[in-house]
Formats: structure tokens, sequence, C-alpha cells
């Protein structure tokens, strides 16, 4: 960019974000310099700079100039749309940040932008190194509006299965390489998983009223491919042999263990455990992973359907 | 990091972001804004040309900003229209709470320390509950265990493992010289020189049982950024497996070695098999979307015979 544009660009924004009344194109072009003074060639360049801010995520507004008949359009920043509230981070705070964001990369989604605003890039006192390599993980062109829809509590509408959906975006999960949301399904009047890369086409917000805070069981324990699906809601009870109980238990969380959960100097005892289900198939992987080491005690369904499938095996 | 040099419109971003944070301090050193924005001393001096210059109408000298540099120091007053930055977009507030996410879900992680405070703060200012609304799980793993990993990559010591080995089926007491701790699709592996094996392998953070400080030390060699270690040993065998089109992530999920369009739509592929306990969970999660077509004898039927043993608990 150009210092002269950068300069335009700069002095439009100034000039915006400090008037409380939407300002006319041709003000615009009278009071800031460097834009030409045909017509056509200043429309061109007010259109380029107007996607540029936009394209930065400010709030340009276009509202009617007051008192104008016929209405003219005019231009304003809202300052506070504009301006970030300062969440006042101290220097260890945002070291910390910054390290996180260096270490847990987005692919496509850069954190500098961010951290710029924040305050800049510091390094940490005591120390850059997270000890943990992490493999970027993948973006997905839904995240940014499910968070807006998220954080504002706003039902949305997405296609899924080639069904039109209106969704309450709850929560955004990382689970095994990939994105899920869990939301309230409104079509189907219960809540539901979906994978990210499986919606199909843009998430959009949608004009119905907000909805409550979500409840959420258990915030912290992470939750098995089983889990997040789409299916009917059932209940599996599942032994697995004390080889693996230990890391079955780290791997579903304590409390989905029937009975005792506390495995110490119990090694060599199964465990059962029980596990929502929404994902059959995904479940029935995770089970047979374990070989003969594990059985699906109920529900009957689910023990025919593995049987099924193990004959068929060649 | 990976620091892009700024597009057109990244310069635009960091003036932005780099005004208010200048005029909010007082007179802040050129060296500490040029490591906090990634900037050159020249390309900040080029930035501080523009600002200058910019200003509210009249434009006259009183209602332009007012950049003052005195030795290492440097001032902006009258700033007051660009007194804060620009909120977050959403995908900068996604990036942030990401990562934060992510680290504060490691096993072990300060749940009160500066990152989980930082957190906490963003997400304030952001009106969402950090822990509600994002949620990253990057593998599992006992804490203990990962503490001592850490460590020992961090010292380049030898540590001694209780695994228990998926591909063997077995639980196993080993020696292993740590290269990296790497979080890869949804699981916490160790990488590393195997005493046992006399090769490099990589581990299951998830599966250790215990992991013990040695006093022996190693060197490590350079991995690259995905950290790719597993060579398939020229002496195990191979085998040919068809799969049908609702098995064919098998291709991508699996260390194929070759695969072949075939004119029904099924694919055949060939993998090399370390371990026969690793193949019979391949057969066996493949079911009736394929079938072995071409093994050395002794693993003729693996699949079948898993899936009998398991069969044998239902019955």
């Amino acid at each position: 960019m150009s210092a002269a544009k950068l300069e335009r660009l700069l002095n439009l924004t100034a000039l915006l974000l400090d008037t409380p009344r939407p300002i006319s194109a041709e003000s615009i072009q009278s009071q800031i310099e460097g834009y030409p003074r045909e017509q056509a060639s200043f429309r061109r360049a007010f259109e380029r700079d107007k996607d540029e801010l936009r394209s930065m995520g400010i709030p340009l507004h276009v509202e009617r100039v007051p008192g104008t008949m016929p209405a003219v359009d005019g231009y304003r920043i809202p300052r506070e749309e504009y301006a970030l509230r300062d969440p006042g981070l101290d220097s260890d705070e945002l070291a910390a940040l910054h390290l996180a964001a260096s270490a847990v990369q987005v692919e496509g989604l850069p954190a500098t932008e961010g951290l710029l605003k924040l305050g800049g890039l510091v390094s940490s006192s005591g120390g850059g190194d997270l000890g943990v390599h992490v493999t970027p993980l993948p973006a997905d062109p839904n995240l940014g509006v499910l968070f807006t829809a998220g954080a504002s509590r706003t039902p949305v509408s997405l296609s899924y299965r080639s069904e039109a959906r209106i969704v309450d975006p709850h929560r955004l999960d990382f689970q095994r390489g990939r994105w899920y949301l869990t939301g309230f399904d409104h079509l189907r009047g219960a809540p539901r998983n979906y994978r990210l890369d499986r919606i199909e086409g843009a998430v959009t917000l949608t004009d119905l009223p907000s909805f409550a805070a979500p409840h959420i069981d258990v915030p912290g324990q992470a939750r098995g491919a089983w889990e997040l699906g789409a299916e009917d809601p059932i209940q599996a009870v599942i032994r697995i042999d004390g080889a693996q109980a230990r890391w079955v238990v780290q791997h579903v969380g304590p409390d989905r263990v029937r009975g005792d959960p506390a495995l110490e100097g119990s090694e060599d005892d199964s465990v059962v455990v029980e596990l929502p289900v929404t994902n059959r198939s995904a479940l029935r992987s995770f089970v047979l992973s374990f070989l003969e080491h594990a059985e699906i005690l109920e529900p009957q369904e689910l023990r025919d359907d593995l049987v099924r499938w193990l004959e068929q095996v060649s | 990091m990976t620091p892009a040099r700024p597009t057109s419109g990244a310069r635009l971003q960091r003036l932005l972001s780099m005004v208010p944070w200048i005029a909010g301090h007082d007179g802040p050193l050129v060296s500490e804004v040029c490591e906090r924005f990634d900037l050159t001393p020249e390309e900040l001096a080029a930035d501080l040309e523009v600002v200058w210059l910019v200003g509210l109408p009249p434009y006259t000298p009183d209602a332009l900003i007012d950049v003052v540099q005195e030795g290492e120091r440097v001032w902006i007053h009258y700033a007051d229209v660009f007194a804060s930055p620009q909120r977050l977009t959403p995908e900068q507030a996604v990036a942030l709470l990401t990562a934060g996410a992510s680290v504060l879900a490691l096993p072990g992680a300060d749940e009160a320390g500066a990152l989980a405070r930082g957190v906490a703060k963003l997400a304030g200012v952001l009106g969402v509950d950090a822990e509600q609304v994002l949620e990253v799980d990057l593998g599992g793993a006992g804490a203990e265990v990962l503490d001592v990993l850490r460590t020992a990559v961090r010292n380049r010591r030898r540590v001694h493992l209780d695994y228990y080995s998926f591909g063997r089926d077995a639980r196993t007491h080993r020696d292993v010289d740590p290269y990296r701790v790497h979080a890869d699709d949804g699981s916490l592996y160790l990488l590393g020189h195997c005493h046992l094996a006399e090769a490099r392998r990589r581990f299951r953070v998830d599966r250790i049982a215990t992991a013990t400080l040695l006093d022996e030390t190693f060197d490590p060699p350079e991995l690259d950024a995905a950290g790719r270690l597993f060579e398939p040993d020229d002496d195990d065998p191979r085998v040919v497996l068809r799969l049908a089109s609702a098995a064919r992530w098998v291709a991508e999920v699996y260390p194929v070695e070759s695969v072949e369009e075939q004119a029904d739509g099924t694919l055949l592929v060939t993998l090399a098999v370390a371990a026969e306990a690793w193949l019979e969970r391949l057969l066996i999660s493949i079911g009736p979307d394929g079938e072995m077509t071409e093994a050395p004898t002794e693993m003729r039927g693996a699949g079948a015979r898993a899936a009998a043993r398991i069969l044998a608990r239902y019955r």
C-alpha cells in the first residue's frame, strides 16, 4: 500500500469515527485529500476504500443523511461498534496468549493481527517453549459465524444432510482432528451434534429471538466419537477387560464408569462404562478396537448389530 | 509464529493497533514498539511518517496527530480518535481462544496461571464464557506422564516406559530417547528412538502407564514439522485389500504403499503389516466393506479368526 493511500484510508477512518452524523460521499470527497476530482474516478476509488475497510472488519454504516430530500446516503463508523473494550491484559497474560498462539495455529486464521490489537507480540520471560509440538488445526469457513452466533445467542440457519435446519449454536468442539458444533436443533426439538465439514454451504444468522444460555453438563469433559453424531441417542453399557481399563477410564472420563472408578491396585480387573451414543458406527469401531477384550453388555440392539457386523468379516 | 510480510491491508491494520498502543504509553522505546508490532526500525519510521499526516478536518497543524521522537523513545499525542484498537474479528477471536483452550486442555495445565487469566479476560470482552463456547481436545494423557516426557524432551534425557502396545495387544517395558511430544489428529504422541525395537517409534501418550526419567542423555536428530518418523520395515509382510466405497477412508488414514482404482469402483491398496493384532483390528473395522485379497499364508483369514474370538463373548 502506498503511503498516500495509507494516509487517505487513515484520514477516512478518523473522519468517519469522529462524526456523530452520517457524512455524504460528496462531503468526504471535498474534505479528504487524495481523492480524484472527476466524479466517476472518485466513485471507483471510494468504493474500493469502503471495501478495504469492511474487509478488515471495520463496521462502516450507510445511513440517510438527516434532512435530505431526496435521501442522500451518508457514512459513519459507530465508535461503540468499532472499538475493542480493553480486556486489561497484564504483560504475562499477553505473553502467555502469544506463546499459545505460536504453538497452536488454526490453518488460515493467523492470530497475529488479533494479538496486535491486544497490545502486540510479547515474549514470555519464562522461556518460549510449550513442550508439545502441535500440528496446525484445520479451519472451517463457518467457524467465525458460528462463534458470533454462539456469543450473541442467535439461532442460525444451516443445511445438513440435505435438510435445512434452524439451530441454537451452543458450543464448538475440536475433537480427533475435526470441528463439531453442539446445538439445539429446532426441527428435531432436541440437542444434536454436527460435523462442520459436513455442513453444506454457508451458515447464516437468523433474525429469530435469541436463545437462553445453554446448560452444558460437564464443561471440560472431552467427548468420544460415539457422541458426535446426529442419530437418536441411546445408552450403551460396555465391559472392558483389565489390561485396557486404565486408559479407557482416562479416555472416557471417570464419571462414565459404573461402580467404583478408583482403579488403584485393581489393574487386572475389568471396568464397566456407560456411554451415551449418537453415532453407532463410531461406537462399534471403539469397541472393536479392543478386539476380544471388550463386550457390549446392553442394549441388545447394539449387541446384535455388532454380531451381524462380525459375521460378515471375511 | 510465521510472520508473513504485511500485505496492503495488513499495514493499515497494524497502524490501527500500534497508534493507540504508543499513544497510551508514555514514550515507549522504539525497540520495544518494533518488537511488539513485528517491524524493523525502518518500517516503523515509514509508518510514523504517515501518521504525522493524519488527523481531522480542517487538517490544520493543531488538528493533526503529533508524533515526537526523542533519542530512543517515541510519543504520539492528539490521537484521541484512535484511542482504542479495533475489536477482534470473529476469526481472530476464534484463533486466539482456540489456541488458549488447546493449551489449557493439556493435562497438567495451570488453571490459575497467566494463560487462564488471559483467556478469561479476553472471553469477558468478547461476551462469552470461554469454557462453554469452545473446547479443544488435543489428546489425552496422564498429567504426570506428560510432565515427565516434556522434561525429558527438554533435557534430552532417556525415559523408561510402561507402555500398552496396541499393535501387539500387549504391555511392554522399554527405554526410549524422546525426541518430541506431538499433538496430531486428536492424540498426543511421543516420537523417539526405542531401544527395545532399536528403531524410531511413535507412542500414544495415553497408553503410557508410567514414564520414568533415566540418567542417560542423547542427541536428538532434526525432525520435520510434521514429525514423520514411521517408516515401515522392509522386512514387514505386505497385504493387499480390496475396499468398497464405504471403506475408502482406509486409504486416507493408514500408511498405504499403493492405491489402485478398479473399474468396479473398489480400491486395491497395499499395506505393510508390522504386527498381527494391528491387521486384525483393521480387518474387523472394515468389516463387510472390504476383503483381503493377498497375504502371506499365516495371515490369511486373520480377520475371520479375530471376529470368531470376539463373537465367542456374545454366544
